[in-house]
Formats: C-alpha cells, structure tokens, sequence
C-alpha cells in the first residue's frame, strides 16, 4: 500500500547496528544469528490474525485494522481463512451454538496457533454472563494467550493486545510450542 | 390520534362482532383481543379492509403468565403504511392449544411464529416449518418461560479427553445476586426491630404506616 | 428418452466467513451456480438479552440496548427510553429532546458508513472503507466525549440523557460537518459510476413494494423499494417534527437502490444535524427531567445534600417503578424499525421486553430474494440488507 519511504534509522544505536551488519554482509557475504531467534522474529513480524467477528468487539477490531490504527504495519493482517492463520482474535459473545464451530475453526489452523480473547464476554460472559446461551469464557473452548479486557476494548487497547503477544512469542523462543 | 384509533377499534368491532372479544385504546394504542380459532379471520380481515388495510406484520411475540390459566399471549402487532396507524392482536391461549399459523395471511410471520415457538412453546398449526429458530441445536426448554432459570440447565466446555465439546450441568462460582426490591419505594411499614409484639397490643388496627425515613422533594 | 435426475447441491456457507457479516450460517442448495433454495441458520449469536431484561432493573437494561445492534447503539437506547418514557408518563426536556436527535443522527451515519463501504468491500473495492472507515473514528469520538465510550455509550436514559455535552463540541462538529459533504462526494465518485460495483449490484435482489410490505420491511429497505415510508415523518418522535429533511424513494427495489438511499439519507441525516447543532446553541435548560425518582442527582448535589445520596443510592440499587401497562414503541433505527414491546407489571423490573429488530424479518426475505440468483449475488444481497446478529439472534 503506497510508497515506502527508505527507513531513517532513528537512533544512534539502531545506525551503529545497520553500519555493522551491512559492513559483515559486504566483507562475508552472509550474517550469523540464532536460530530461535531468527525464527520468533519472523513470527513475531508477520502474524496473520483469523477474523473471527462475534459480535460488538468484531467492528473494534475492524476498526483496528482499517486507516487509523492500521494494525498491518506491525506485520498483524488479516485472514479469513483459518487455514492460513496464525492468531485467532475470538471478538465477541461466544454462544453456546458457536462453540463448536470456534473449535473447529481452532482445530483447522496450523502450529504454532495464538488465541487473543478480546472483550469481557469471550473472557469470561461478562454482561451476558448469567445468560442460558452463553459459554463463561472462551478458554473453556480453547486455549487463550492474551485477554483484551473491556466492552468492547478499544482498537488501542486490541493493539496493545497485539504487541503483548508478540511480547510473550518473544520471551518464549521456543521452535515448538 | 386517540379519537381516531377509538373510532377504529368501534369499526373493527363491529365489523367483527363474533371475532374481537375487547377493544381498548391504553397509551395511545389499539388492543384487541380474540380467541384463537378466530385469530386468522380477524388478521385477514385488518389487511384487506379499506378502513384498515394493516398490510404489514411488524412482530409477533409471546409473553407468559404462569399464574393464569392460558399462560401464553401470542401478540401480533400491526401497521397500516396508509392510515398511520399501529393495532395490537392478542390471543390467549396455553401450551397445548395450537394457534393457526399467520403465514398465509403474511409471508413474515413464519420467522416470528418459529421464534414464538422456540422462546415459549406455543404451538403453530400448519405452520410450514415450525423448528427452533434462536436457542442450541438440540435445545431443551423454552427459555423465556417464567420457570425457566435465567442460567438454564447445561453449559458448555471443550474436553481434551474426548476431543469434543461436552454439556455439563450448570456449576456457577458466583450465583446470580437477585435482591428483593419490591418492598415500597418510601413509607415501608416501619417495625423497629424488637418492636414486633408491641403492635400486637394495639392489635385492632394494622400499624399505621409510619413516615417515610427519606421523604423527598 | 429417459428421465435425467437433477442432484442439488448443498453447500454449507458460514458461520465463519467475511461475507456473513458476522455468524450467519446459511444452507445453501445449489444447481450448478444457482441457488435454488437458502436456509438461514440464525441464533449463533443468541445471548438470552430478552431474559436477561427480565432480571434487571429499567435503568441496568439500557446497556443491553447498545449490544443489540453494535453499529448503531443510540438508536436502540433511543427506543427504549421511549418505551420507558411512555410508561412512566414523562417527557424528555427540550434540549435533551435536541441531543437526542442529534445522536441519533450521528448514529445513523455511523451506521450507514459502515454498511455501504463494507457492502463495497463484499463486492470487491477496499478504498471505501479505508476511507470511511476514518470518518467513523471521527464520530466515535463525538462518543467517547458524551460518554466515555466509542460504542456502548448508555447515554440515552429514560427520562433524557445522561450529560451535558462537552464544552467546544457543537463548534468541533460544525468542522466536521464541513468536511463530511466533500468526503461523501469522494465516496460516491469511487462507487456510483464503478463499472464492477454496478454491475454486481444493479438488477440483483429485487423487491417489489408489494413483497416488501408482504415481508415486513422496514428502513432503507422499503424504501428503496418505492415506499416513501419514514416513522421519523409519519410518526414523529423528540423534536423530528421540528426538522426539515427529505425522504430519499428508490425506484427498481434493488441492491443499487438500496445503496443510493444509504447515500442520501447520510447526507439528509448531516443536514439534520446542523439543525440541531444551530437549535442546540440556543436552547438551554436541563437534559434530563428533573424528577428525582427517575434520574439522580448531580454529582456536586450529593456532596452537601443527605436527600440527593439517598437518592443517588435508591436509584442505582433499587431503580425506580414503573407504573403497570404495555406500550409498542418504536424508532427508525439506520436499519429499519426498530420497536421495544414492553410490559410492565408494576415493579421496577419489565415484565417482558420483546425487541422488535428490523434485521429479522429482511434476513427472512433473503431466500425470496436470491432464488434463481447466483452464488456470488448472495454476498451482496446479504451486503444490502445491512444485517447484524446482535440484533437479529438477541
């Protein structure tokens, strides 16, 4: 999308960093780093999150995608297809009905999977919390990473959901999960 | 707008003198009432006649009194895009009684009527294709009947064992606060406690409501 | 010759798909590319509000309203503080009358933006809601000012709404008036001559006056279907009758018209709101009644005034009763009719508060309207109908 203007580096630090590893590219020809390292940051820079719209949070986390808060610029794009997708962004009530159908969607996606469970419903029923038809909170289904608190949390506050998982993909570093 | 609506109600009566057991305008609104043999006579009627012409069903909707002896109102509300007016229809009937389906009389009822069907258990007669419509596949009850609990009966969990979702009982951490409010908003009879017995004495006469502890305004 | 057996096909399609706008699931029969029959499965996003009303008290149900349907929250508390109001026998003041209107007119572009630019989206253009998608941030902002929240605002209570608007706010929207008729001309240049978006809309899913009254339409619906039909004229609510605005009448009753119509009323609806950004600049006076069994005391009251707690108190625990009886209420919401059937027994917790959403009855009509269709048409019908599941499951 648009032109990409070539990237400052910003600090003095970050130049140093350029300078050294352009400096090993030109006199080796190949750089040298860690594999677990190389690997959680590829992961971490090009997570494809599952749209997976219930309810109220769907239109947050739309908006988080779209113009302002552009999430795609921290390697996070959308990805209707569960098969191709690498977090799962559980937006919304999750229903008795559609628990099963989240389950499949979560069985399709490939290793290694993240679960953000956005908005005080998918944590834990919140509003609709004593309701016959809705399940307490979606970790009752799968298993979820982050919790993005709020009804409906911001498309800030989603971001910053984001950021926390590529945080704790980071911290974690393992090859399999 | 009330005048008008009486004068209606007075025309649907008399029109349909065997058909319409009350009218009554309340709020600014019409409300009639009919049985339930009778219901599609009387919605065809709404539609086609010149002075009415309720050519649109906007909803159809149940709401249960347990203590009666025909629990359910099925309700039919009304809208005539030409006079401007809205009427209501209710009908009374119980869990066994079926209603005549109002599909052929408007294509939307069949929607509404599952809806009824599924929330309450009121029955459709030939109904086109009378199956729940909101609640669970495999959903047992109707929930928005008064004895139904608020939380239901099965909640739901994913088991590893099993590698499916299983239904369990409900087991909630916190039960579901319910206060008793319906003690009066101001003027509570007043009973210090350790004050029981002394109004026995005076027995004849209840206590005289004592002043409100917070009289306002 | 002998007979040939022709299988139909069922496809399955949803509840997790970007066209669904949410969880719809529909059952799909098919021969070849045309759909012969289509089953929606609703209720994936059924969460029991109706039965939880029952349990709440009138003020702690107002909340449920906005999640009904998310994208147009202030409409639906608009209705129910009606419905609330007619009970109760009161009357919003004057400039709580005007706010009102003006939220709800915000609401309903809110709605509109992001109907039509997420319709495009389903027939193949991502600009539309790149862009429109920044005007809705704008207007959330509007939200967040009255009442902390971008979406779920509570704001419209019975009796009025909760605050005063904000210092500065009438002037900020005047800008944003400014420049929303420039950037509504950049929307209709990208999408009302686009070769691809015509032609996956026009002549697609037509409905005549007479089925769309047989269906029960309402909104944009009936009226793109040539029904000049607005509850906002014909039955007037808060101070609509005091505003001057046009009713946009499709004429073919298809996804195009649906979409002209979206169009227009968004730019009827910035003309309301000017009017009552200009009303609002001169009318003074409370917001809400100033009945204290119905809405509480100011903030700063309470600090010196044991009444005002106790009144403060009793309201947010007990709330207050409303007198017993049963009202049809209803509003045009962005997407049709949007009704509150209410009844009240005479303590403070309704009866039963059956919510009359729009969306149901046009998702209804979506088989009548893509059989013979092809597949791909389905997406935009379901587009053009403007649907969403809190409403429609509940």
């Amino acid at each position: 999308m648009g032109v990409i203007a070539p990237t400052k580096p910003g600090t003095a630090a970050e130049a140093a960093l350029s300078r050294a590893l352009n400096d090993e590219l030109a006199d080796k020809g190949f750089v040298v780093a860690q594999l677990d390292k190389l690997v959680t940051w590829a992961r971490t820079g090009s997570m494809w999150g599952l749209t997976f719209g219930l309810a109220c949070c769907g239109v947050e986390m739309i908006h988080c995608w779209m113009s302002r808060y552009d999430l795609d610029r921290f390697g996070f794009a959308p990805m209707p297809s569960p098969r191709a997708a690498d977090v799962m962004i559980v937006a919304g009530t999750l229903t008795n009905k559609m628990a099963p159908a989240l389950r499949k969607v979560y069985d399709q996606m490939a290793e290694p999977r993240y679960v953000i469970s956005m908005g005080s419903c998918a944590n834990g029923g919140g509003y609709y919390h004593y309701s016959y038809s809705v399940v307490r909170g979606c970790d009752r289904i799968v298993p979820v990473d982050v919790y993005v608190p709020g009804c409906p949390p911001t498309a800030e506050a989603l971001l910053y959901g984001v950021l926390q998982l590529q945080k704790k993909v980071r911290r974690t570093g393992t090859l399999v999960r | 707008m009330s005048e008008a609506l009486k004068e209606l109600g007075d025309h649907i009566a008399q029109a349909q003198a065997g058909v319409v057991s009350k009218t009554e305008v309340r709020l600014g609104e019409l409300m009639l009432e009919t049985s339930a043999d009778k219901v599609l006579a009387l919605l065809a009627f709404l539609r086609d006649d010149p002075k009415c012409l309720f050519k649109q069903l906007i909803d159809i909707c149940g709401v249960d009194w347990p203590e009666r002896e025909k629990r359910f109102d099925v309700v039919y509300n009304l809208l005539s895009l030409k006079n401007n007016q809205r009427v209501r229809v209710k009908v009374a009937t119980d869990e066994t009684t079926p209603v005549p389906s109002a599909a052929p009389v408007y294509s939307s009822a069949g929607w509404f009527e599952r809806e009824t069907y599924d929330l309450y258990g009121v029955w459709f007669s030939d109904h086109p294709d009378l199956r729940r419509i909101l609640t669970d596949y495999g959903f047992e009850g109707h929930p928005l009947r008064k004895d139904f609990p608020l939380t239901g009966f099965v909640e739901l969990r994913w088991d590893d064992v099993q590698k499916r979702v299983v239904y369990e009982p409900v087991k909630l951490t916190q039960e579901f606060r319910r206060f008793d409010f319906l003690s009066p908003w101001e003027g509570a009879p007043q009973i210090l406690p350790g004050d029981e017995k002394a109004g026995d004495k005076a027995a004849a006469p209840p206590p005289a409501p004592a002043p409100a502890p917070a009289k306002a305004n | 010759m002998s007979d040939v057996e022709i299988k139909t096909l069922t496809m399955n399609f949803g509840p997790q798909h970007p066209a669904a706008h949410g969880v719809l699931r529909l059952v799909v029969e098919m021969d070849g590319e045309i759909v012969e029959r289509c089953d929606p499965h609703i209720g994936l996003l059924h969460r029991g509000t109706e039965k939880l009303i029952e349990y709440k008290s009138y003020l702690q149900a107002v909340p449920y309203f906005d999640r009904l349907d998310y994208v147009s929250p202030m409409n639906q508390e608009h209705a129910y503080a009606l419905a609330v109001e007619k009970l109760l026998g009161i009357e919003a003041p004057e400039r709580g009358q005007y706010i009102r209107v003006l939220f709800s007119e915000i609401t309903r572009i809110l709605n509109h933006l992001l109907n039509v630019t997420t319709f495009a989206m389903d027939v193949g253009a991502l600009t539309p809601p790149l862009w429109g998608f920044e005007q809705r941030e704008l207007l959330m902002e509007y939200y967040e000012q009255v009442s902390g929240s971008r979406m779920h605002a509570a704001y419209f209570r019975p009796g009025g709404v909760h605050q005063d608007l904000p210092d500065g706010m009438l002037d900020s929207m005047d800008g944003w008036l400014k420049q929303f008729y420039p950037f509504m001309k950049d929307i209709e240049y990208l999408l009302n001559e686009n070769r691809i978006f015509r032609q996956r809309t026009v002549d697609i899913g037509v409905v005549s006056a007479e089925q769309a009254l047989d269906w029960g339409f309402s909104g944009p619906l009936i009226r793109a279907s040539g029904l000049a039909w607005d509850l906002r004229k014909s039955q007037p609510y808060d101070v609509y009758d005091r505003m001057d605005f046009d009713i946009p009448v499709g004429k073919t009753g298809d996804c195009f018209a649906r979409y002209l119509v979206r169009i227009e009323e968004m730019y009827q609806s910035a003309r309301i709101m000017e009017q009552c950004v200009k009303a609002l600049r001169t009318v003074g006076g409370p917001v809400r009644v100033d009945d204290r069994k119905i809405s509480p005391p100011r903030r700063g009251e309470m600090k010196g005034s044991m009444e005002a707690l106790i009144h403060h108190f009793k309201l947010y625990t007990e709330g207050y009763k409303v007198p017993a009886g049963e009202t049809y209420t209803a509003v045009e919401a962005p997407k049709g009719e949007f009704g509150v059937y209410l009844v009240s027994d005479g303590t403070n917790k309704p009866y039963r508060c059956k919510i009359r959403a729009p969306g149901f009855p046009h998702l209804q009509a979506l088989d009548m309207m893509t059989k013979g269709h092809q597949l791909a048409d389905m997406s935009a019908n379901i587009g053009s109908l403007d649907i969403v599941f809190g409403e429609i499951d509940r």
